[in-house]
């Protein structure tokens, strides 16, 4: 199976505007190294700013780096493409489409033919459980739903890598539970390679073969850890607990660490 | 009584309402007739204008011109608009102009039109294509500017580039300031006709025939062109660009239906 991401030695600087005229470089990451197998699952985990976005906006070819490649299948990447599908924390449906060409749009650019098209969504309609709405526009969706056509719009142009930025984040803590599960099943059914951004532990620890915790400034990773549990996981078991709890640590002691470092320089 | 038979009386009343304090004014305030004239007259004037062919020829002639040059600017318009919302270039060449012809009038550039064509149909229709234009443009620009970042992202990333990108995500995305922007060309574009109608001796159209009216002292015809004018508004105000709406923007949900 192909499918591979590889990051390496990527670099992310922003110019900040500090007060009158000042302009401070930000460096978010620096020397970034992170592989992502064949129909692996990874989670990219860490608090906020500590630029897991950044990284898939730029594996998603929609940011710049500032020194670094990130590459699939050993091909850098250029810009946005087809081979990478991206699922976004915003959901971003297209309101003028419904449910089953938003799932088709990708594919129309490909230049897919009509018939062709209306199959292959039909398809992904179905994997994401949406069969009984391919034809109602997403404001007539809840949250969950509405996620569901997000995933399956990114599944239908069948990508090498997929990309999910904090896919759960803007869902109430039942439905995000409800989609948890639903990925999990739909990942085990497709086996894709996934490159996965997120600030809740449970949720990476549920989800994925393995978590990166992204921490420090400029941020690195500060924990590699495998998840080698049986799936279909269940959250309450002890084992879950225990990496619930190694990942917490992780990233925790990464802050206080900061604190004092922040209380230092000021 | 059903909700669209109550709506439609909601709607009429106030018409009703005003045809009746006119004709009463009309009948017993001592007004001279001929410039008060009372309804009867003013719809025989009608009829007249029915029954001769003129009615149809002046709406023909009117609502073509309109038609011709709403089409042509909101098109030029829409594109350039959009163009001016997404590319960065686009826009630092062009806001400055945009507000120096934003402050030209199109009525001012009669002068130089009736130079440029004469006394004839170009002059018209070239001002009207420049108001709409502008007006269209203007609009599109805000609206594709306002455009969420994450519905282009998602453009982008699942291969919407050049003009796929401006039918496909910019233009829908931004319907309902085009829309917006369509209303207000039409309202536009329609008062600057009937005045250029009159200005210029075209054969038949709606400001042709008031200003007609006028010279010949038929003051019932001066009053039943001016209901024709203000119904003709009316109804591309209801059929075209509601219908537009309702097909799009309401049925997508991405503008708020009022309850």
């Amino acid at each position: 199976m192909t499918g591979e991401l590889k990051v390496s030695g990527l670099a992310k600087r922003f110019a900040v505007r500090q007060g009158w005229r000042r302009r401070i470089e930000l460096t978010v990451f620096e020397s970034l190294e992170l592989t992502v197998h064949a129909g692996e699952f990874v989670s990219v985990i860490g608090p906020s700013g500590c630029g897991k976005s950044t990284l898939l906006a730029i594996a998603a070819g929609l940011e710049a780096p500032s020194a670094g490649t990130v590459a699939v299948d050993g091909k850098p990447v250029r810009g946005p493409g087809l081979d990478r599908g991206v699922v976004f924390q915003e959901f971003a449906l297209f309101p003028w489409l419904t449910v089953r060409d938003n799932v088709a749009f990708g594919l129309k650019s490909m230049g897919m033919k009509r018939d062709e098209r209306l199959r292959r969504a039909e398809k992904y309609v179905d994997l994401v459980g949406l069969s009984a709405f391919a034809q109602y526009y997403p404001n007539r969706l809840s949250g969950g739903m509405r996620q569901r056509v997000g995933l399956g719009r990114a599944l239908a142009v069948e990508p090498a890598v997929l990309l999910m930025d904090e896919p759960f984040g803007a869902l109430d803590a039942l439905t995000r539970e409800n989609m948890q599960n639903a990925l999990g099943e739909i990942w085990q059914e497709t086996h894709k390679t996934v490159l996965f951004i997120t600030h809740d532990i449970e949720e990476s620890v549920f989800l994925s073969d393995r978590v990166l915790v992204l921490n420090g400034r400029p941020s690195s990773i500060v924990l590699e850890l495998t998840i080698a549990l049986p799936r279909p996981r269940h959250r309450h078991t002890k084992e879950f607990q225990a990496h619930v709890e190694r990942l917490d640590q992780a990233i925790r002691g990464e802050l206080r660490i900061n604190a004092t470092q922040e209380e230092v320089i000021s | 009584m059903n909700a669209a038979l109550r709506g439609a009386a909601a709607a009429l009343a106030p018409f009703a309402v005003i045809l009746v304090l006119w004709q009463l004014a009309a009948k017993f305030a001592g007004l001279p007739p001929s410039l008060f004239p009372p309804l009867e007259s003013i719809f025989a004037a009608l009829l007249k204008m029915f029954a001769d062919g003129s009615l149809a020829a002046d709406l023909a002639g009117t609502f073509r011109r309109l038609f011709e040059s709403v089409l042509i600017g909101a098109f030029f318009g829409t594109v350039f608009g959009t163009m001016m919302g997404y590319f960065k270039w686009v826009e630092r060449a062009s806001v400055a102009p945009m507000n120096f012809l934003l402050s030209i009038p199109g009525t001012a550039l009669f002068p130089l039109t009736l130079i440029w064509f004469g006394l004839s149909e170009m002059a018209i229709i070239s001002i009207l294509i420049y108001e709409v234009a502008l007006t269209v443009t203007l609009m599109t620009w805000t609206g594709v500017k306002s455009i969420d970042l994450a519905l282009i992202r998602a453009g982008r990333v699942f291969g919407a580039r050049g003009a796929g990108m401006l039918w496909r995500v910019l233009i829908p995305a931004a319907l309902p300031s085009i829309i917006g922007g369509y209303r207000l060309a039409f309202s536009r574009a329609w008062r600057i006709l009937i005045i250029a109608e009159m200005l210029v001796s075209v054969t038949a159209g709606l400001g042709y025939r008031l200003y007609y009216a006028r010279e010949y002292f038929h003051f019932e015809l001066v009053y039943a062109g001016l209901l024709v004018v203000g119904v003709s508004g009316l109804l591309i105000e209801r059929v075209l660009l509601r219908t537009l709406e309702r097909a799009t923007v309401n049925r997508w949900g991405t503008v708020r239906e009022l309850t």
